[in-house]
């Protein structure tokens, strides 16, 4: 089962996302792989983490960012840190 | 060669070492070779008829079926000699054919890999774009479906080999389609296939014998089965065949700083200053020694990539490698022509030649800077364990761990969007990693006295930056 978010909060992932992919936000797809998919490299993928944490001030551990792999990996992460989670 | 390339034991791999040795020595003149700005035929036909290019290739294909270890011993060799005929069989052995060694369909291998052993084909790599250098996620170059046939478009910049070969891997974006997965593409490209233009040769400042061009490709089709693997697993499949290019580029570092080293030693124990030899006097001991350590150390180090046990270690070694061997070659080759005095400035020693070949090493297959932002990043997200660390190397082992729970705590997940700070993170790993090779390889304490001394101010993070980026912002605003 997936977890359902906030449209606008998720549409502003998904541009961050962009921000730092090489695709544009519209053509982004939670299924997406950030690197095989969005052609971003490992540095590149954990640089999209710390941006994440930056926008919404999240505490994220480092062990935890580097497992990300997907778009819904990543904004389920974000959600996990915040308080409260939006819905 | 196949005997002993098949078995690798050490004596028949020494020996085979020894053989193309002298093979370089006798047929390879280095100065000739930079002014003539190309490796002569014959020298590539003698290389050839060694098994040189077939070294690493399957055996079933013509080739020796060797692996890294012996591969790096025989480029270190090359290197000492000449450092384009080391490039041009390095670059053939490593990224040239590594991927369709690895990946390719039967089918393929046995259309391309007789030719590729023998060297009567030479390979190479079209990675580098005018826009991509280092940023493989910018790759402009991209592969699509068009029937039962791939085509490729776009432009390949700095291609080593690009003047002599007859095949290259090319790295392309491929979208998704109903017949291609979406992701990272490597595709073997026979340079005859329309639609592949090769340009003109490129100027160096050294390498000069090793070819250097680049390549457009329009709408260029190929069949479906020149595809390597899988673009859905591509970074993977490159991130293998980059690791095998850098060590092997590693072990020319080896060779070259070898043969500095020998030159310098040679000549400071001829050359008298104030009454003694310079060999004797001890800032030049001091030189020598350290530039001794540093080429065991490097040697170490390839030596460990060569024996990784997984994919993952050798690309995690194979970057500390390319990083430590470019930089510490550098300093080697300095080095030996300052100790040379005007003579190490003059063409004819061969030390200015040396000097211009190896400067290159810090730039291609990955930038330095980049890569240790790289490292930083990639320790901070799978942190290396080291067990059994000799007792000299440890100081520099438990000094990244301390780092790396520093960043964590003071910075979080937000360190990524802080390439200084990983970028010093990377250098501390790479010295860490270059010492714990090089205090398991070297002979004797003194050599790990010397190697912790040179390691202890690259991975102590006691001394803190005092200026912030605000700093850097006022210093470059203004005219210098």
């Amino acid at each position: 089962m997936t977890t359902q978010y906030d449209p606008q909060w998720q549409h502003r992932m998904i541009q961050l996302i962009a921000q730092v992919s090489t695709m544009k936000a519209e053509n982004i797809r939670l299924h997406h792989r950030l690197r095989e998919d969005l052609g971003m490299d490992s540095v590149c993928s954990l640089e999209l983490i710390s941006m994440l944490a930056e926008e919404f001030n999240l505490q994220i551990p480092v062990e935890e960012a580097a497992q990300i792999s997907t778009v819904r990996g990543a904004i389920d992460m974000a959600a996990r840190h915040m308080h409260p989670v939006p819905a | 060669m196949t005997a002993a390339a098949r078995t690798e034991p050490a004596a028949l791999e020494t020996a085979a070492v020894d053989a193309i040795a002298d093979l370089a020595r006798r047929e390879v003149d280095a100065l000739a070779i930079d002014r003539a700005g190309h490796v002569p035929a014959h020298v590539l036909e003698a290389l050839g008829h060694f098994g040189a290019f077939g070294l690493t290739l399957p055996e079933a294909f013509g080739g020796s079926g060797a692996g890294l270890t012996l591969a790096t011993r025989v480029i270190e060799a090359l290197a000492t000699v000449d450092r384009s005929v080391a490039t041009t069989v390095g670059l053939h052995l490593g990224l040239g054919t590594r991927a369709l060694v690895r990946y390719g369909t039967p089918e393929l291998q046995a259309a391309w890999l007789p030719a590729l052993s023998s060297g009567q084909v030479i390979a190479a790599f079209a990675t580098s774009e005018a826009g991509a250098g280092s940023d493989l996620s910018r790759l402009a170059t991209h592969v699509s479906t068009a029937g039962e046939t791939l085509s490729l478009s776009g432009a390949k910049a700095y291609v080593t080999n690009g003047g002599i070969a007859r095949v290259l891997t090319v790295t392309a974006r491929c979208e998704e389609s109903a017949s291609l997965e979406k992701g990272l593409a490597m595709l073997v490209v026979p340079v005859g296939a329309k639609g592949v233009t090769r340009q003109k040769e490129e100027r160096k400042l050294g390498l000069r014998g090793s070819s250097t061009t680049g390549f457009l490709f329009d709408e260029v089709e190929v069949p479906r089965s020149h595809l390597l693997g899988s673009p859905s697993v591509g970074s993977a499949q490159l991130e293998h065949t980059l690791s095998w290019g850098r060590t092997l580029m590693s072990a020319g570092c080896v060779g070259a700083a070898a043969a500095a080293f020998q030159m310098a030693r040679g000549y400071t124990e001829l050359r008298r200053q104030f009454g003694r030899t310079l060999a004797s006097q001890p800032v030049v001991r001091g030189q020598l020694g350290r530039s001794s350590v540093m080429i065991s150390t490097m040697r170490a180090l390839v030596a460990a990539c060569a024996n990784a046990a997984t994919d993952a270690e050798l690309h995690r070694l194979s970057v500390s490698a390319k990083i430590f061997c470019s930089e510490e070659t550098g300093h080697v080759v300095d080095t030996a022509l300052q100790l040379h005095g005007a003579s190490g400035y003059m063409e004819d020693t061969g030390l200015a030649l040396l000097w211009r070949d190896v400067r290159v090493t810090r730039i291609f297959e990955g930038a330095n800077d980049v890569l240790l932002t790289h490292v930083g990043s990639l320790e901070l997200s799978t942190p290396t364990v080291y067990t059994a660390v000799p007792l000299l190397a440890q100081p520099a082992v438990q000094a990244v761990h301390r780092e790396l729970e520093s960043i964590k705590c003071n910075f979080g997940v937000r360190v990524f969007a802080r390439p200084e700070i990983l970028h010093d993170l990377g250098k501390a790993v790479v010295w860490r990693d270059a010492v714990v090779a090089g205090c398991r390889a070297l002979p004797d304490e003194a050599w790990q006295r010397i190697l912790a001394d040179e390691a202890a101010p690259n991975v102590c993070s006691e001394h803190r930056r005092l200026h912030s980026r605000d700093d850097l912002d006022a210093v470059l605003q203004e005219p210098s």
